[in-house]
Formats: C-alpha cells, sequence, structure tokens
C-alpha cells in the first residue's frame, strides 16, 4: 500500500464522510488558487498545515515525505519567473518582480497542495471512488477505477519483489543489465495484470458476476456540523485576507 | 513531469479542463459501451490501468545520469488505443494525485491534454505512420513512445508558457525559458523511454503473443489459434493497417475478454 493511502486508512477523521473532508481540503485548494498569494495563499497555508498536523493527525514526517515532491516542481518552476529573456539589458537578465511572482507562486503551489494532502491524508481511495457514482461518474467507469485500484497495490508488491530478485542475482551492476531488469519489470506487469484479470473474470464468473462490482462502503452521514464549521473557516479565511490586505504592504 | 496543484492560475486551470472534456467524455462514452456490451472487460481495462498505473512508477535511467518516471503513454496508446488511454490516463493521473502527490485536482484537466490526450494521440499517429510505410514494428515503436513523451512535454511547456508569460519577450520568451529546461532533461528522457518501450515491446512479442494479436497490436498468424505461442511471428503489421479494417476499441478489448 502506498504510504498516503496506509495513512488515509488510519486516520482520525476516516470515519468522516469524504464529503465532509472534501468541502475543508478542497475548499482550501480553491481558496489558495483564487486569493492572492500574500496574504490570502500564506493564511491557508497555515490553516492547512494546523489542521493536518493538529485535528487530522498526520505525522510531520509522512507529510514531508509526500509534500517534497510537488514542492521540488514548484520551485524548479518558480525558479523560472526570476529571469527574462530579451530587454535592452541582455539577452537573459533578472526580471522586474521576479522574486515576488516567484514568492507568491510558491505559497499558491504549496498553500493549494496542502490542501489536497488534507484530502487524501484521511480519505482512502475505497471511501472515495464507490461514491463518485452518486456524483455523476458513469459506474462502468468508477468499477474500472476500482479494479485498478486494487490491482495496483498488487502488481506494485509484485514489482518490488521482482526488482530485489533482480538486484539479487547483479541484475542492476551495469548499465546493460539494469536495462534489460528494467524492460522485463515492465513486461513482467502486462503479463501478471493480464494473468490476475484473467484469474478474477474466472472466479467471479463462477460467482455469478453480472459486470457490477458490489463493494462494501462504510455506512457514514455527512455531518452537517462539520461542514458548517468547515464553511465557517473558509470564509474567515476569506474575510482575514480582505482586512490584511489593507494593512500589509 | 506532472504540473503541480494550483501551479496554474484558475482561468488556465478551468480552460485546460474544458478543452480536455470532449477526448475525456468520448473516451468514457467508448468504454461505458464497451463494458456495458462485455461486461467482463471491466477487469481487463482495470488490469490495463494498473499496468499504465504501475509503468508510470518505473524509474528508468537518464542518459544525463539520473532518474525519472516514464509516462508509459506511448505504450498504452500503443497497447488500448488512445480513446482507451484517455480514460485509464485520466484514472491514472488522479491516483498519482491523490497517492503519491504527483500532480493536482486544479490541474488535472491541464496534465490530462498533455498525458492522457496530446501524448497518446501524438504517439499512436507517428506509430500508425510508420507501420503504414512498413516500418519494422520496434521502429516504429521507438518513434511512438519517443514522440508520446517528447509532446507531453512540448504541451506541458507551452501550457506554462501561457500561464507565465515572460514580463520581456512574452509567450516566447516563456516558452524558451520552459522548453529550454525540459529539453536537456526530457529529450534524454524521450531517447530512455522509446528504448524501453522497444525492450518491453520485445519481451511481449515473445511472451505474450496471444494477448498482443487479441488487442490487434499483431496480427494473427495463419494456422495458429489465438494465445498459443509461436517461435516466429509473421504477425507484426498492426491489425488497423491500410486496406484492412481497423477493429473498433470495444472488438479489440472484448475479444481480449473473451479470451482471457
Amino acid at each position: 500500500m502506498l504510504p498516503i493511502d496506509a495513512a488515509a486508512h488510519s486516520s482520525r477523521w476516516r470515519r468522516r464522510h469524504p464529503v465532509d473532508k472534501a468541502v475543508l481540503g478542497l475548499g482550501l485548494t480553491v481558496l489558495a488558487i483564487s486569493l492572492p498569494p500574500w496574504p490570502g495563499a500564506a493564511l491557508v497555508l497555515v490553516a492547512a498545515l494546523v489542521l493536518l498536523l493538529g485535528p487530522a493527525g498526520v505525522g510531520a514526517r509522512q507529510l514531508w515525505r509526500a509534500y517534497r515532491v510537488p514542492l521540488g516542481f514548484c520551485v524548479t518552476g518558480a525558479l523560472t519567473l526570476l529571469v527574462q529573456i530579451g530587454g535592452p539589458d541582455g539577452f537573459v537578465t533578472l526580471a522586474d518582480g521576479g522574486p515576488a511572482r516567484a514568492g507568491g507562486l510558491l505559497l499558491r503551489t504549496s498553500a493549494a497542495s496542502l490542501g489536497v494532502l488534507l484530502l487524501a491524508f484521511t480519505t482512502p481511495m475505497s471511501d472515495l471512488l464507490p461514491r463518485l457514482v452518486k456524483a455523476g461518474v458513469p459506474a462502468p467507469v468508477v468499477d474500472v477505477a476500482l479494479v485498478t485500484y486494487r490491482m495496483s497495490f498488487l502488481l506494485l508488491d509484485s514489482m518490488s519483489r521482482i526488482r530485489q530478485a533482480q538486484a539479487a542475482r547483479l541484475g542492476h551492476t551495469t548499465r546493460a543489465a539494469a536495462w534489460r531488469s528494467l524492460a522485463g519489470l515492465g513486461a513482467t506487469a502486462f503479463v501478471r495484470a493480464f494473468d490476475r484479470a484473467g484469474r478474477l473474470q474466472a472466479g467471479l464468473a463462477g460467482r455469478g458476476y453480472d459486470g457490477t462490482l458490489r463493494v462494501l462502503v462504510p455506512d457514514v452521514r455527512v455531518s452537517r456540523g462539520f461542514v458548517a464549521a468547515s464553511a465557517t473557516l473558509l470564509t474567515g479565511l476569506v474575510a482575514l485576507t480582505l482586512v490584511l490586505e489593507r494593512f500589509l504592504p | 513531469m506532472h504540473i503541480a496543484e494550483g501551479f496554474l492560475p484558475p482561468a488556465h486551470a478551468i480552460a485546460w479542463g474544458v478543452a480536455s472534456a470532449p477526448f475525456v467524455v468520448h473516451g468514457v462514452r467508448s468504454l461505458t459501451r464497451e463494458v456495458k456490451e462485455h461486461p467482463e472487460s471491466t477487469l481487463l481495462l482495470g488490469a490495463s490501468g494498473a499496468f499504465t498505473f504501475v509503468l508510470s512508477a518505473l524509474k528508468i535511467p537518464s542518459v544525463t545520469g539520473s532518474c525519472s518516471h516514464p509516462t508509459g503513454t506511448g505504450l498504452g496508446a500503443i497497447l488500448f488505443r488512445p480513446p482507451i488511454m484517455t480514460v485509464l490516463g485520466t484514472i491514472t493521473l488522479l491516483f498519482q494525485a491523490l497517492l503519491l502527490a504527483h500532480g493536482g485536482l486544479t490541474t488535472l484537466g491541464a496534465n490530462v491534454f498533455s498525458m492522457a490526450i496530446i501524448g497518446p494521440w501524438a504517439g499512436y499517429a507517428v506509430y500508425k505512420l510508420l507501420k503504414r510505410y512498413e516500418v519494422p514494428l520496434m521502429v516504429a515503436v521507438f518513434f511512438g513512445a519517443f514522440v508520446a513523451d517528447l509532446s507531453t512535454y512540448c504541451v506541458t511547456s507551452v501550457q506554462l508558457a501561457l500561464a507565465f508569460p515572460d514580463p520581456s519577450s512574452g509567450f516566447l520568451g516563456a516558452l524558451g525559458k520552459f522548453g529550454g529546461i525540459f529539453a536537456v532533461t526530457q529529450i534524454p528522457l524521450a531517447v530512455s523511454e522509446g528504448l524501453l518501450t522497444v525492450l518491453v515491446m520485445r519481451l511481449l512479442v515473445q511472451s505474450s503473443k496471444g494477448e498482443l494479436t487479441r488487442l490487434g497490436v499483431l496480427l494473427q498468424s495463419k494456422g495458429t489459434r489465438p494465445g498459443t505461442r509461436t517461435e516466429k511471428s509473421e504477425a507484426t503489421e498492426d491489425a488497423g493497417a491500410p486496406g484492412k479494417p481497423a477493429k473498433s476499441e470495444a472488438s479489440r478489448t472484448s475479444e481480449t475478454g473473451a479470451s482471457t
């Protein structure tokens, strides 16, 4: 199981309805990209961080491991805003207002990423996917996504073991060997995926499979209190941003 | 490389979502029709999605000495065709956003446009074009994967340049900046992905001839039952080659479903 999904399964908010967490997490993300980066996105960033490390109970190390991935992309992308091409002073020069734009972009992406991570760290995919049917996603697409989700872990586990076996047989010692091993890994993933699908199909056919994959979804209700508190927090962040905008540089 | 969460301004994020929507809807309709006609296809399509997800998690050594992940769009488009790949790619991108923190939900439309639409279609078009001129299968596979990878990053550069035009030279200057950064890393990676795809396809031709035949990548050898393994195959023509009616998405996948 992947670290974020494993954390979601043992999250304090695991038993909350996904709508509760989507309102809060995605609400923060929407605010992060809609409000001015300073102070709007900065406030969203702080709020998301407090919620993640506090009430949601996400470990700081777990969060950093997940967070550094988008952060790397953001930093690389933001660096390009520091320079400009062409102009009277030379072909490549420092851009006017570049640091401010790069800083704003970093704030916005960081805050937006934390909003989505709040949802991801508290809501397992197995809770989210079956409910997408109610959101209007066609059932066959959700079924395919469910099979993809469940089979991905098995395949990733197989790939990990095959990689270990390849390493034990000196399959990664030279560049040529590494390429051969990698190709073998990709081909084995294909063969195993289709073999597993075939066996699943045979097993389900024996149980009267009619094309519908029924899964048990925890019976939880949307909490009006939680949604109202989330809406209050989001509204408060907007109001605070508008107020602070007048006083801060 | 995925565009990270919140990287695009809201108007751009919405615009790329709108641009991707018709392709995704088309893919979803194809997939829904297929599953309704052949319920057993759900499992095979799910397996294909899992394969795409796992493929994108492989680390490939780059010529520059670093490691990166293949997009997998070229191989996916050749195996499963672009419309289905659009849906599988969208599911994969959603999983990557929520399970790996790669990409994002607000940038899902932009990432789908580059990785699940342009990449597969461009790669598949090159693959088909080369097959039309009877270029050897592995050469067509290499260039299909190479173009799919490179076109994905070209589109990503365009998306970023549109969102962040250069203060002095505008869109073109920004395209040069983002394209220049990607070119250093992505051209070697596109070559690497092309080579990897060829190696994977070579192994698949040896080990999974039946599946490739059912998917329409290989033609069925005369006198050979689907699924049986043969030492040599004259069947390296694409099923949709000129002069032969191209199979529909549904029939291709249903054959796969019926036979496994």
